[in-house]
């Protein structure tokens, strides 16, 4: 019962266009956020049939609180770990992002142990950056560990990846800019995410990179998002699904290049928005080689070439046919 | 400690990663700087090309560290097996504890040079537990790193992971004779775990690995002919190859008298024209 008043919600939503990614087919896509950990394996499957190369996965929260260092430390592991490996196994070149996020910032006892073990994961290969982190209540405790991880970023030199807070976005935002300024980063070097019409004027002119996530009910839709690639042009913007545990989409770069295309925005403007500049902007890092896309995706040709072994190193998964009430 | 001459082999691994690098890699890797981070940046500094090594360096390693190669590893790899080697065993729980840090926060090509350097560490016994930790992974890159090359396995793991390890070969379409020792440490309790493996197989009618027969052969008894017998009254091709190849290892006398009605495969044997390490292949 608890939930009747948003599926009326939900219901009363105007008809919509069914999806159609004709007009993208051959494009190639890279999601600079999503947290795929809480994905299924029918996700990474779109994803790749969707034209998705490469994607960014930035350490977040567990959609509660994490209670000791050891599940920090086994979920940065699992980052660079396992969840890589899956990826690949469907032809996707995987990246991450790691940080404290804001919220567990607010556990101090915890949030100075997990500093100490972030120089043990920031330098691995394939971390592109520091994230997600940020404000989100703006508390003393989440400015005391943001600052303390842009100085992190300066020493490593990775970039940094921005979660902008959902209440006061606006002041959250201008706030989160002003003390990167402040510990000497440059802006070219920061990804402000979550950004909306409101915030990405202020963004673009000082300088940082704009990184607008397509989510369903709660952040942009991907109409609005046509609107801002029209008004504010290609140059520092880009677009991430930031599909998590919640209802998201896993294809909001594919649809939102597609939703582009059929509004009349130019191929090459799609391609910046959806593609090159996320790896732009994160290739900073030292960490990103897109001959890398490739060799990830040619696992899968491989191991089709070998008749009875179809696991090489970390080869293909199986498709099922969905299609099928049979499951052998 | 030790068990093989750790200098001479440290020796042969400078020689073959300066013959891969630039110069001041070398210079890099022997400064001081913490272990952890070395070993995390390494491949920045040494690319991830795969090594050349000459026929001499091999035999050489060979010669003083049994059935262990480096062939077709990267030079990361390489020189963050070195890097171990940089390590003083002398107090063991130290020792212990800094390999064992690098191991809980290593992403898997870190994982991948790690447990194939086992056979080069100090101490082999206090890696048991790592190694059968390594066994339960299901990333294809750290198994092969474990199972392939790396005499560590056999030398040292008790029966039980022996045998965890070979079951995960077959379940995840391994190449069995890449495996140090497959045949060496075949034991009846791993023929009766494959011949029950190979029962589920047959009843979700799927394929079963014939190379798993390789290692009941030398176990036939009643139970296990019935096995062999199917193979001949059920299978194909392949799978007679590979009960005559089995009945070849047993002295047990039905399987004896059933080959002998199959005069092509015992010749082909004889002669060498089929063998395990070809029956695949074929």
């Amino acid at each position: 019962m608890c939930c009747t008043h948003s599926f009326e919600e939900v219901k009363s939503e105007p008809l919509s266009p069914p999806v159609s990614l004709d007009g993208i087919k051959g494009m190639k896509f890279f999601d600079p956020h999503v947290h795929m950990t809480s994905r299924t394996t029918d996700d990474y499957q779109a994803m790749a049939d969707a034209g998705v190369v490469a994607l960014i996965e930035p350490a977040f929260w567990l959609g509660q609180p994490r209670t000791g260092i050891d599940s920090f430390r086994d979920y940065y592991s699992s980052l660079i770990g396992w969840e890589r490996f899956r990826s690949s196994q469907f032809g996707i070149k995987h990246y991450c992002t790691i940080g404290l996020n804001s919220r567990e910032a607010n556990n101090e006892a915890l949030a100075e142990q997990v500093m100490e073990i972030l120089p043990l994961f920031v330098y691995k290969e394939g971390v592109v950056g520091i994230g997600e982190i940020g404000f989100d209540d703006q508390t003393a405790a989440e400015e005391k560990y943001y600052r303390l991880q842009l100085e992190l970023a300066k020493e490593s030199g990775l970039p940094v990846q921005i979660h902008t807070p959902h209440r006061d976005k606006k002041g959250g935002t201008k706030r989160s800019m002003d003390i990167a300024i402040e510990h000497g980063l440059d802006p070219y070097k920061v990804i402000v995410d979550h950004n909306n019409e409101e915030t990405v004027k202020e963004v673009l002119d000082r300088g940082f990179w704009a990184a607008f996530t397509i989510y369903p009910f709660t952040k942009m839709g991907n109409e609005r998002m046509v609107e801002i690639a029209k008004q504010y042009g290609p140059e520092r913007i880009m677009v991430n699904s930031a599909a998590d545990w919640g209802i998201s989409d896993p294809l909001a770069v594919p649809k939102t290049a597609a939703l582009m295309k059929i509004r009349g925005i130019s191929d090459a403007d799609i391609e910046l928005i959806t593609y090159r500049n996320a790896i732009t902007a994160f290739a900073q890092s030292g960490q990103i080689d897109e001959a890398d896309f490739a060799s990830v995706a040619n696992v899968i040709d491989q191991s089709q070439k070998f008749e009875g072994n179809t696991i090489l190193r970390g080869g293909q998964q199986p498709r099922i046919d969905k299609s099928s009430i049979i499951i052998s | 400690m030790f068990t093989y001459n750790a200098a001479a082999v440290k020796a042969i691994l400078k020689e073959i990663i300066t013959a891969n690098v630039v110069p001041d890699v070398i210079t890099w890797l022997d400064e001081e700087r913490p272990l952890n981070t070395s070993f995390v940046l390494l491949p920045r500094k040494t690319g991830k090309a795969i090594v050349h090594i000459s026929k001499e360096q091999t035999e050489q390693l060979n010669n003083n560290i049994p059935c262990f190669s480096v062939e077709s590893w990267s030079v990361d790899r390489l020189g963050r097996a070195y890097l171990l080697l940089n390590l003083d065993p002398a107090n063991k729980d130290e020792y212990f504890r800094k390999i064992e840090n690098l191991f809980l926060a290593a992403e898997m090509s870190e994982l991948v040079a790690l447990y194939s350097s086992l056979p080069l560490l100090a101490c082999p016994e206090i890696w048991v537990k790592r190694c059968s930790e390594g066994i339960r992974s299901n990333i294809g890159s750290v198994l092969e790193a474990i199972m392939y090359q790396n005499p560590y396995p056999a030398q040292n793991l008790d029966q039980s992971a022996w045998n965890q390890l070979v079951l995960k070969a077959f379940f995840t379409d391994k190449e069995i004779g890449k495996i140090i020792g497959i045949d060496s440490r075949a034991n009846k309790d791993l023929a009766y775990i494959l011949s029950d493996y190979a029962h589920e197989r047959w009843a979700a009618k799927r394929e079963v690995n014939a190379n798993l027969w390789r290692l009941v052969g030398k176990f036939i008894d009643d139970k296990l002919f019935a096995d062999i017998q199917r193979l001949f009254d059920d299978g194909n091709l392949l799978d007679r190859r590979a009960g005559a190849l089995a009945i070849s290892q047993s002295n047990y006398l039905p399987a004896k008298t059933l080959l002998t009605r199959y005069p092509e495969l015992v010749t082909a044997i004889e002669n060498k024209n089929l063998s395990w390490d070809t029956l695949t292949g074929q």
